[in-house]
């Protein structure tokens, strides 16, 4: 899923937890959702340092 | 009058820039002057249309516009529709021609326009690989969020060639599976920005299949490039903070979000505990035991009351007998009161005649030893012992004599 449609059903679920509607089981599983789905988009970041890429000619890139 | 008159109405000027001054609420004011004299012109935010550039004191430009007298001082005044600097004239009404062109053909409708994704991991950035754009893009790229991958096509954006060689660039990086392109260049002249007003590139951003962010030169030069774009930022490091999304604000949101899901799991739980608490007490309430249990507190309760009014009762009892004890007491010794009040009054009456006052007088009473009160000569003899009171005591004597006495017959 994308980092757009995560932070869209993140918002949603919180709604949904705080509308106070929801039975304690039901809450225990938006909540458990809700928690993955943050670690979800934690993942989708690669926490490695990007140099910018320049390309060349051929086709190809190096960095810049 | 001028309203009315075609040739006012429709009027070139050409002068020299000065006073000029854009107001926040969008019109410019300006003088146009030469050696003959000034006039005061006016460009409505409405009209800003007609300026593609940025005007300055001092420049050379040719205003086409409306004369008119501006009612409170009586001055004419020209309102500008369109301004051209001069030497760039030809350049301007070449960029007219394509604009209208381009939108005749609706390559600047909104409903062409793809929306630039929040979150971008791979950016384009199709510029020259010198100069200030690229080290903008890259500076503020790194400072937002250094975990996006930018990467550059270098391109020529001024001179000879310009132009294919920035669309050949966009189209290039459409390939590279990125997420956005940012096609731009750092400021300039009319003429060095000249090749993002070329079809060419209008054309390549407009078939980009990628999200393409406009950037060329400063927030005042607007391009036809600009037009076409999906998104126009104002210069290159403003189309990088809209590419760019900043890690930290990614990071608090994530953040707040764990927050808000903690908190309401919380507040969950407090009421799921709260709701079994009720039923919990509802469901002790009615078991055996604690039915027991209230059944002997109604007996002790009932036990005590019991023990309270037996308590009550008796000593109410005690204390109504001993009312009635200290009233009989009290009306006892009235009456002994009475009585002894009444005997005072009779002994008072017959003290006149008690013997004791008769001893007092030295009459004595003489006991004989049976006991008896000596009344008779005949009742003794010599030698027997009598007993003599007096009122401080007795004294025992004995008969010496008897000799009887008679009285004339009288006793006293």
């Amino acid at each position: 899923m994308k980092l757009e449609d995560l932070f869209k059903k993140l918002e949603d679920t919180a709604q949904k937890l705080e509308n106070g509607e929801q039975s304690l089981e039901d809450s225990f599983s938006l909540y458990h959702d809700g928690m993955s789905m943050i670690k979800a988009c934690r993942d989708k970041i690669d926490t490695v340092e990007k140099k910018m890429q320049i390309l060349d000619e051929e086709g190809g890139s190096h960095e810049f | 009058m001028f309203r009315q008159d075609y040739m006012l109405r429709r009027l070139y000027v050409k002068g020299e820039v000065s006073n000029c001054k854009y107001h926040t609420s969008g019109h410019i004011y300006f003088s146009l002057k030469d050696e003959s004299g000034t006039l005061s012109c006016v460009m409505f935010a409405g009209k800003r249309g007609g300026l593609a550039f940025s005007m300055k004191d001092g420049q050379q430009v040719t205003v086409l516009g409306t004369i008119d007298v501006y009612g409170r001082d009586g001055k004419y005044e020209l309102y500008a529709e369109q301004i051209l600097q001069e030497g760039s004239g030809l350049l301007y009404e070449k960029f007219l021609k394509t604009k209208a062109e381009l939108a005749e053909r609706g390559m600047f409708a909104q409903e062409y326009k793809k929306p630039v994704p929040s979150y971008c991991f791979r950016i384009g950035v199709v510029t020259a690989p010198t100069g200030a754009a690229v080290h903008d893009i890259q500076s503020i790229s790194a400072r937002r969020n250094p975990y996006v991958q930018l990467i550059l096509c270098p391109v020529l954006v001024q001179g000879a060639g310009a132009a294919e060689s920035i669309s050949a660039g966009i189209r290039r990086m459409a390939q590279q599976n990125v997420d956005v392109i940012i096609v731009g260049r750092g400021g300039g002249s009319i003429e060095d920005l000249w090749a993002f007003n070329e079809e060419t590139v209008a054309q390549a951003i407009f078939e980009s299949p990628v999200p393409v962010i406009s950037a060329v030169g400063h927030e005042t030069d607007t391009t036809i490039a600009d037009y076409t774009a999906d998104l126009r930022a104002p210069t290159p490091s403003a189309a990088a903070e809209l590419a760019v999304f900043d890690y930290r604000e990614f990071q608090d949101a994530l953040s707040s979000f764990m927050h808000r899901y903690q908190y309401d799991m919380k507040n969950a739980l407090l009421a799921g505990r709260e709701r079994a608490g009720r039923y919990e007490k509802r469901l002790m309430s009615l078991s055996p035991e604690s039915q027991l249990r209230m059944k002997q507190q109604y007996l002790d309760r009932l036990e005590d009351d019991l023990r309270r009014n037996m308590e009550d009762r008796v000593s109410l009892s005690i204390r109504s007998l001993t009312e009635t004890a200290g009233r009989m007491h009290g009306m006892i010794l009235e009456r002994i009161r009475s009585a002894e009040y009444r005997y005072g009054m009779i002994a008072e009456k017959y003290s006149g005649i008690s013997p004791l006052r008769r001893l007092r007088q030295g009459f004595v009473y003489t006991e004989l030893d049976s006991g008896k009160a000596l009344k008779s000569i005949h009742q003794v003899k010599k030698q027997d012992e009598l007993m003599i009171h007096v009122t401080d005591g007795t004294v025992t004597a004995e008969v010496t004599a008897v000799e009887e006495v008679i009285y004339d017959g009288k006793e006293e």
